[in-house]
């Protein structure tokens, strides 16, 4: 298949890690995939292209605005590939009923300019086939897709037995206790109980960093426009002692995440409301650390299998990670465990058989 | 047919005046013409709109509607872009049109030594790669013939006889010549015909005023934008000659303000009169209680106001018209009654609309 993908990648932000892996993915697969667009010289492994000839799938990859290309490159990607050969991947959910989740929302103009009826009828024209990346999408209609997936050959260290990977774990010198890689964007309430959660065993496993914009001062512009979901407590931090560090690129993720025992992973409210999955749902999965999964009990077992259910800390944080360090080996057997139930289920080779299975059905009539 | 018109919408703006005119005279004869957008306050940027423009109809319901017509001026980004993805899912390319208001789908051209249709030659490729991107077809304001196939000339302005001015309601004539308009590459035709003309006459009529803005000096910031020509002006020219240069009016005031004066003179930017594009104020000019001259060729006032536009123009003549106007402004009320019937004839709102429903249904 040629597929195409619509959507504004930036080494900074949002799904530049898995555009790359639809990349590769395709290119071992025998697939030809691409971003539409001009080369970007700081993303020399993504292909891009304006060629829309041939073209047999145009997946619109939206999460803001500027996702959809400026003019004139809108309308010729628009006129050039028939809309049955498009489908919208929404992965931040805008194609719903206006929703409200603490701070957290899928539409807000005075962020982007824009309501919930135009965002509706911005992706209802692109394309009949609405994809959201939740098992259980809420409007009828829309189409189940996670898009984001594991890559079971990025593991940094896939040791073959859990004890391999305690052992290795348990001896290895690590910078900090945690370590936890993203922007802070609707997910400080979430953080901010982690770390007083943390707090007991933060003597014994080590300390926090935090890695990304804005995690050491609210930002002005959010100050200024009244926007919540950029909170964030600098003496609190100061006071838990836990170190806040630059943003990074998408390709120094695994790596930091390894210079740390434990990687917390965190789903803004609305994603945890909606049941989305991230880049970061499985990208955790790859690093050399331990995850410690903050999400729904629910979620865990339909995402990444019944066994993952043992890396989700109960009331006490700091109690499951005190654990986990006097005795690693069954965590560490749930996070093998959970790497084979992800490498069978949520692959990007899955990805494609599923997106080429929906070509093949909507072909056949159907959505 | 249903229209959908998706403009910069401005309040105090001649095209959005125009379109309105169309919504109006479109459902008479039974078309659906909208603004694209959620509709609007009474009052925009502080200009309370006309009443016509307060029933103007605006839709967001791109389903309900079978053109789409994008309309230019200045800008080519004016379209929020999920409103562009809508309307370009929805429409499909052979019910998409452009109306180039501000002839910007023409070749480079200088006029003049200093107006231009771009800025230069990357911006005209910008603009024309974005016209061609959007839509095979391009309606330019025109009365001169298309010059490209993917070209229809159509006049698109019009004249609205409902809103001439009662001379009884008008207000008492505070000027002789008034010019009305922001100085934006005038002042060729204001240095080379107005100002001579002016000096030999000035001390045989009243009061001389340029309503607008720019009359006053060239705004600090043109000179860094490179665009002193398009607001070069005299200043001391205009103080020699006791010329007046009061504040711009509200589009709303146009015709009440023209009305103030016995002789009203129209001037055009170069550029758009050397292609032949009308604006909506060749119309209005002819709506005030005044007689207005106009600073355009011979043949082109015939071509929009009959015989009785040549008797109208000002070019090589202007001192002579002028005196001639303040002695005999009832020959020149006929001259514009005239014009009036003969834009009455060929220049109605509703020719308009059949002219648009025409070119769009080929």
């Amino acid at each position: 298949m040629r597929i195409l993908l619509v959507t504004y990648v930036d080494p900074w932000v949002r799904s530049v890690a898995t555009v790359h892996k639809w990349v590769a993915a395709g290119r071992a697969l025998g697939h030809d995939v691409a971003v539409y667009g001009d080369p970007n010289p700081e993303l020399p492994g993504i292909k891009f292209t304006t060629d829309l000839a041939g073209v047999d799938l145009a997946l619109f990859v939206i999460q803001v605005v500027s996702d959809f290309p400026e003019m004139p490159r809108l309308v010729r990607v628009l006129d050039g590939i028939p809309r049955e050969r498009r489908v919208v991947v929404d992965l931040w959910g805008h194609f719903n009923d206006t929703i409200r989740l603490e701070h957290d929302f899928n539409h807000l103009e005075k962020l982007d300019g824009h309501l919930g009826w135009e965002w509706e009828e911005a992706i209802a024209a692109v394309s009949d086939t609405i994809l959201q990346p939740t098992l259980a999408p809420q409007r009828p209609g829309v189409g189940s897709f996670l898009f984001h997936g594991y890559d079971p050959g990025a593991v940094t260290k896939p040791y073959e037995t859990a004890a391999d990977a305690a052992a290795a774990w348990r001896d290895s010198r690590r910078s900090y206790g945690v370590m936890y890689v993203g922007n802070n964007w609707q997910r400080w309430a979430q953080v901010r109980r982690f770390m007083e959660q943390y707090g007991p065993a933060r003597s014994e496993i080590g300390k926090t960093c935090l890695v990304g914009w804005d995690w050491g001062a609210r930002p002005e512009w959010a100050v200024k426009q009244g926007i919540a979901g950029i909170d964030t407590d600098p003496a609190l931090l100061a006071e838990l002692g836990v170190e806040v560090r630059p943003a990074v690129r998408f390709d120094e993720v695994k790596a930091l995440l390894g210079e740390a025992r434990f990687a917390p992973v965190f789903h803004r409210p609305l994603f945890r409301h909606m049941g989305y999955v991230t880049i970061r749902t499985f990208e955790t999965f790859e690093a050399d650390a331990l995850p410690v999964l903050m999400l729904p009990r629910d979620f865990v077992s339909a995402i990444y299998g019944p066994a993952a259910l043992a890396l989700v800390p109960g009331d006490d944080v700091a109690a499951h990670m005190k654990d986990a360090l006097r005795r690693p080996e069954p965590y560490w057997q749930a996070v093998l465990q959970t790497r084979a139930h992800l490498a069978r289920h949520h692959s990007f080779a899955r990805r494609f058989e599923e997106i080429a299975a929906l070509v093949k059905d909507r072909g056949r009539g159907g959505r | 047919m249903n229209i959908l018109f998706a403009i910069e919408y401005r309040g105090n703006a001649g095209n959005t005046h125009a379109i309105s005119n169309y919504i109006k005279v479109g459902a008479e004869l039974g078309h659906n013409i909208a603004f694209y957008g959620p509709s609007q306050p009474q009052v925009v940027d502080g200009w309370y709109l006309p009443p016509e423009m307060q029933t103007a109809r605006f839709s967001t319901d791109l389903k309900a509607f079978d053109r789409i017509i994008y309309l230019f001026e200045s800008k080519l980004h004016h379209l929020k872009r999920l409103n562009e993805v809508g309307m370009l899912g929805t429409f499909p390319r052979a019910r998409r049109c452009i109306l180039d208001a501000d002839g910007r789908f023409n070749p480079y051209i200088v006029v003049d030594g200093y107006d231009r249709s771009h800025r230069d030659e990357a911006e005209l490729a910008e603009w024309v790669d974005y016209y061609e991107a959007l839509a095979d077809r391009v309606i330019k304001p025109t009365i001169a013939p298309a010059d490209d196939p993917r070209v229809t000339a159509i006049p698109f302005f019009g004249f609205n006889p409902d809103e001439v001015l009662d001379p009884a309601k008008a207000p008492p004539k505070k000027y002789d010549i008034l010019h009305v308009g922001h100085n934006w590459y005038r002042w060729k035709d204001v240095s080379g015909e107005l100002l001579p003309a002016f000096e030999q006459i000035r001390d045989q009529v009243g009061e001389i005023a340029f309503l607008g803005l720019w009359w006053d000096g060239v705004p600090d910031w043109a000179h860094a934008m490179g665009l002193e020509p398009a607001y070069r002006v005299d200043t001391e020219a205009f103080r020699r000659l006791r010329i007046r240069v009061e504040p711009p009016v509200p589009y709303t005031d146009v015709i009440w303000a023209m009305s103030q004066a016995r002789i009203n003179i129209f001037t055009q930017r170069p550029f758009l009169a050397h292609v032949q594009h009308l604006t909506l104020r060749y119309f209005e000019e002819f709506c005030a209680d005044t007689i207005p001259l106009l600073m355009l060729k011979d043949d082109l006032a015939e071509a929009v106001y009959g015989p009785a536009g040549r008797e109208l123009t000002l070019p090589g003549r202007a001192a002579e018209k002028i005196l001639d106007a303040l002695k005999r402004p009832d020959h020149y009320r006929q001259v514009v009654e005239d014009a009036r019937r003969y834009m009455l004839t060929h220049h109605s709102f509703r020719h308009r609309v059949e002219e648009l429903v025409t070119a769009l249904s080929d």
